[in-house]
């Protein structure tokens, strides 16, 4: 990499280039991280006791979630809803993305993406809020299904997960619509037209030419969704009840309100292998690898 | 099974832009059948519209006798051969064989059967578990040819398949391509730009410029008898000298060339070129020969300007006395080793034709000419076969 940078940009540049990369990563990725572990293996302690005979490393903090019934429910709760969530972006995304690529004209899709892209350029906290105000009991949307009397008294869409589950698909849409618009739109047009041509319908060109040619962009949308999904905090805070607690909500309580940054610590920790294995997972499912991702 | 195409007032605009000419045309079943023409003179739009791809803004396409207006692509009983073949690159070869079938709810087995059969038919056994990614360009061309014919179309529609091969190898899949057309009795449907491919493979060509079909004929006849000015032109060498007609005598005119004498020619029955009608006299490269000065018949003379030797004949580049037009002629083995010795550039030189091998057209000045009185007229819009 450093002979590449500086037949480039000459020798000083490429390494300055090269040690700024180095400095992000270690002091700014890797050591943040490692001290989160290292303050999840140790005790939480009173600053008088720090060093004291009590100040040694336990795996304590972990063994919190899988003794509070309810965190570990919120845990797996927070795993499932996430993999819905996941799931139900991809099914909005797909025939966006679709559209976009194969059938829009250039200036449709250019408009289409813009309409996609401005409400971007709104804060997530209150693109989430403005969510609230829709779904709320007494909220336009339900005056809107009563007046066309689809339903006969207000429906409480805030109680459950579902305030969480359509905020979620709303601000992670495009984290999934760019990559799988990425993927499809670099599939040569005759193979959609082989396979109509050879008698396939809508269904089958998508099941056996298009999504496996999209496969790689479906994995790092369903991955940066779920990442997304599973930590996030705004969504969940401001849709959720008290009933749909996310998991990021249990780890802010230890940290800011509990003051119990090992606990805190131990739980983010898990959340971030919880991640990992997701992504695993989809990369195997996938039968992607990690350059397929990163194209 | 009838695998005949008919076109019947066809018309195509994409905006304000006219594609394709009103159109008809029938193409038997059976007929191994070409489009020729340049880029751009719409053919691969008319095989689209055959099949499927596209809707006439007017006219309408029928395969077997049935009409195919708002019959969708996947439903048409035709196949089509894509230019960059179109492959699927994340399946083996018997998967895209299979494919069509599987479509079509054929079961495991004979799809396989079917897929080894044709793989048979193109000479392509046993590469059935490949990728289709680890296949040469020729290897992947017999894919695709089988891929189409698994679903037994009526009609092949082969948009310029060959245009991806190395000469060789062209020529070689030309005759394959003539091969499995007879052996398996589909009508085909060719496109290309490329002459060559269309008159050695194809019972019948239609020769297609800006969106009209120029001449639909047999290749021998588009060669030696073309029917405007685009043709004689296009398909094949040709000299064309600038005249006046003199006199007609049945199939024969004579013709004043001005400088260059007074000249002969061949005119077909149907056209009524007659006296004072501006023409272009076209003769092959190949038909003139070098005569001995005031030999009889018509001759021209000029003046060597260079020679070119091309293997199987020398190609000679003559600047006429007179006028000063350049003829290219083609003399094969037997004259030129008796003439090449004196072939230098600078060498005066006369030559002779067969008028009978000739063709007088109307001069064709780009716009559509009248063919009975050399007139220049206003788009009559349509050829009809």
């Amino acid at each position: 990499m450093f002979r590449q940078l500086r037949a480039r940009f000459g020798g000083p540049l490429a390494a300055a280039i090269l040690a700024l990369l180095g400095i992000w990563l270690i002091v700014m990725v890797t050591l943040p991280q490692l001290q989160m572990i290292e303050y999840s293996l140790r005790p939480n302690l009173l600053p008088a006791q720090l060093g004291g005979p009590d100040d040694r490393l336990t795996l304590a903090n972990y063994a919190t979630l899988f003794n509070n019934e309810i965190h570990r429910a919120i845990f797996f709760k927070t795993l499932w809803s996430s993999v819905l969530v996941t799931l139900l972006t991809l099914g909005v995304s797909y025939p966006l993305a679709w559209y976009l690529a194969k059938v829009a004209t250039p200036r449709q899709a250019a408009l289409c993406l813009l309409l996609l892209i401005i409400p971007f350029w709104i804060n997530e906290i209150l693109r989430t809020y403005s969510w609230f105000i829709i779904l709320a009991f007494r909220g336009p949307l339900n005056e809107v299904l009563m007046m066309l009397g689809l339903i006969d008294r207000p429906i409480r869409f805030l109680s459950g997960d579902g305030g969480v589950m359509v905020g979620m698909v709303y601000a992670y849409i495009l984290f999934m619509v760019f990559p799988v618009y990425n993927a499809i739109e670099s599939l040569d047009d005759n193979q959609v037209r082989a396979a109509r041509d050879l008698g396939a319908g809508t269904i089958r060109t998508h099941r056996r030419i298009v999504i496996p040619h999209a496969k790689p962009g479906i994995a790092t949308g369903c991955i940066m969704t779920f990442m997304l999904a599973a930590g996030s905090y705004a969504v969940p805070a401001l849709l959720g009840s008290p009933g749909s607690r996310w998991f990021t909500q249990i780890i802010y309580n230890w940290f800011f309100e509990g003051g119990n940054w090992n606990q805190g610590a131990a739980y983010a920790f898990l959340l971030l292998v919880l991640c990992i294995g997701f992504m695993s997972l989809v990369m195997r499912v996938f039968k992607v690898g990690l350059g397929d991702i990163a194209k | 099974m009838d695998g005949s195409v008919r076109l019947e007032e066809l018309v195509m605009r994409f905006g304000d832009f006219t594609a394709i000419e009103r159109t008809s045309l029938t193409i038997e079943s059976g007929e191994f059948f070409s489009f020729l023409g340049p880029s751009g003179c719409g053919k691969t739009t008319l095989l689209n519209l055959i099949s499927g791809f596209l809707t006439p803004s007017e006219g309408q396409v029928f395969i077997g006798g049935e009409p195919m207006a708002g019959v969708p692509v996947n439903r048409r009983p035709t196949a089509m051969i894509f230019q960059n073949l179109a492959l699927f690159p994340l399946m083996s070869v018997f998967d895209n064989i299979e494919f069509g079938l599987e479509v079509r709810g054929v079961d495991r087995k004979t799809r396989r059967a079917t897929a080894e059969h044709l793989l048979a038919l193109v000479a392509l056994e046993g590469v059935g578990e490949r990728r289709v990614t680890e296949l040469s360009g020729g290897q992947r061309q017999r894919v695709a040819i089988a891929r189409a014919l698994a679903v037994e179309p009526r009609v092949l529609l082969l948009d310029e398949p060959l245009s991806a091969l190395d000469l060789k190898l062209r020529q070689h899949m030309r005759s394959e391509l003539k091969a499995i057309q007879r052996k398996t009795g589909i009508t085909f449907i060719y496109i290309t730009h490329d002459q060559g491919e269309a008159l050695t493979m194809s019972d019948r060509v239609a020769v297609m410029s800006a969106g009209r079909i120029q001449q639909v004929a047999d290749p021998m006849t588009l060669y030696r008898r073309p029917a405007t000015g685009f043709v004689a032109a296009f398909v094949g060498e040709n000299n064309r000298i600038e005249a006046k007609v003199i006199e007609r005598l049945g199939e024969r005119v004579r013709l004043d060339a001005g400088a260059l004498g007074e000249l002969e020619g061949h005119v077909g029955k149907e056209a009524g070129l007659g006296g004072g009608a501006l023409v272009s006299l076209y003769v092959r490269p190949e038909q003139l020969r070098p005569v001995s000065a005031g030999a009889s018949g018509p001759t021209l003379a000029g003046r060597v300007e260079a020679v070119h030797f091309e293997g199987a004949a020398l190609m000679v580049q003559v600047g006429l006395d007179g006028s000063g037009e350049r003829l290219r002629v083609q003399l094969g083995s037997e004259v030129s080793r008796t003439f090449a010795d004196g072939l230098a550039p600078g060498v005066s030189l006369t030559l002779g034709y067969d008028p009978a091998e000739t063709v007088v057209l109307p001069r064709d000045d780009g716009s559509l000419v009248d063919a009975a009185t050399g007139e220049v007229v206003a788009a009559e819009g349509g050829s009809h076969v």
